[in-house]
């Protein structure tokens, strides 16, 4: 066998293992040429168990506190110490600590499912598409068997990468890959989430498919100690379609509340 | 019985309503006031996440000042009985308000007379008073008061 043709087998091997190892790994963000996105028709239109429900609709958030407090006793990390104390001291005084949200900073996960206007939801068998009307704020849930982005080239976001899975009734979503800055758990008590933000989901449909019940639980090793968990609920609303909402620049500067001197930035 | 439950029902969207105002920073806005003020509209902005209504108030000194005033969303002012032309620049009206707490003009909406003399609020159904605290800025959320529970 000639070197030449020994040279052939060796860059063939290489190519080969090179796309094994890629098409193994068809992270959320950058799929290898060649797969399928979630809204392929070839995708969409592969066997899959049938879906335990479906979550399309408009949603509104209701009956449980929209902000998600931390739990009894729980232990923040310096990092997170020293905005959970300037946002207590701006609340003694009657100010309002950095109001990111306010300023058209996105809510981000969690706080963009509870923030008080309905979350438009499309659910696909590959994907489901949730659009929040503040902000018209995009969340896509993979369901398709994709895994998360490698947080190296993961490009980060406010509502992270969410990848979903079926166990039994229940849709798990995990998400994960988020920014770490203006980005808050809790707005007002000033608990920042940071890019190790991990959100476990557990969604179930309830009430006749009147109500959905999440699960959150939250770990963010870099601002609290353990994992946070609460459970929220949405009402469904039959009648209501979601509008465009954007936040823009001339609106804050016509927004007293935003433009009041009694911010801490 | 049916009177509990019509009260129930009540009651949670009085909290309801209640929570779409109770989270935001209305700091700098003083919430045990409301001023009543007379002018001219300068300019009113029919939008989503808010509505303002910029107005010209006579300050007494000769000159006007430009009274800033924060609006709940159309998705309320519509069932408070707005419309996008129900004022516009130049019209003479009367509104209440909270103000700044540190007195620049300014602050949340809560009620406008027309010169035909009708009066309107920004929430359906709460005599022409908005609730304390406003509507906030971006991160505003005008819950659907046309959603109750289920």
């Amino acid at each position: 066998m000639s070197k030449l043709c020994i040279g052939r087998i060796v860059t063939t091997a290489v190519v080969v293992f090179t796309f094994l190892i890629s098409a193994s790994d068809l992270s959320a963000q950058f799929q290898p040429p060649g797969s399928l996105g979630a809204l392929a028709p070839a995708n969409i239109a592969k066997p899959r168990p049938k879906a335990p429900f479906d979550i399309t609709g408009a949603w509104l958030h209701g009956g449980t506190p929209e902000r998600f407090d931390p739990p009894t006793g729980f232990k923040l990390t310096p990092a997170a110490q020293k905005h959970f104390d300037a946002a207590a001291k701006a609340t003694k005084e009657g100010k309002i600590y950095r109001n990111d949200i306010g300023l058209c900073w996105p809510a981000g996960m969690p706080i963009m499912m509870t923030r008080v206007w309905p979350v438009a939801m499309i659910q696909l068998p590959t994907s489901i598409f949730m659009i929040s009307e503040l902000m018209n704020s995009l969340r896509i849930v993979y369901l398709d068997g994709r895994t998360h982005t490698d947080p190296d080239i993961a490009v980060k976001s406010f509502n992270g990468e969410s990848i979903g899975r079926w166990e039994g009734d229940t849709l798990v979503i995990e998400t994960k890959n988020f920014v770490d800055e203006h980005h808050w758990i809790h707005d007002r008590m000033g608990i920042p989430a940071s890019d190790a933000l991990h959100i476990v989901e557990r969604i179930k449909m309830v009430n006749e498919g009147r109500r959905l019940e999440i699960e959150f639980a939250l770990t963010d090793p870099k601002m609290w100690e353990g994992t946070w968990k609460m459970t929220k609920t949405w009402n469904r609303v039959d009648d209501r379609d979601i509008q465009e909402v954007e936040c823009l620049p001339d609106l804050n500067e016509h927004m007293p509340t935003v433009r009041s001197t009694d911010h801490v930035r | 019985m049916k009177l509990l439950k019509v009260g129930g029902t009540l009651a949670i969207a009085f909290l309801i309503t209640l929570s779409a105002y109770a989270h935001h920073s209305a700091a700098g806005i003083d919430q045990t006031k409301s001023v009543e003020k007379e002018g001219v509209v300068k300019q009113f902005k029919w939008a989503n996440p808010h509505s303002w209504l910029e107005v010209e108030v006579p300050n007494g000194k000769g000159g006007t000042d430009v009274w800033n005033l924060e609006m709940n969303p159309p998705s309320f002012l519509v069932r408070a009985g707005w419309k996008s032309n129900t004022v516009k620049a130049g019209d003479k009206i009367k509104f209440t308000a909270r103000p700044f707490k540190n007195g620049d003009p300014g602050g949340i909406f809560q009620s406008v007379t027309l010169a035909d003399g009708r009066t309107l609020g920004q929430t359906a159904g709460r005599g022409g008073a908005a609730p304390a605290g406003g509507a906030p800025a971006g991160g505003t959320p005008p819950a659907t008061p046309q959603t109750p529970p289920k």
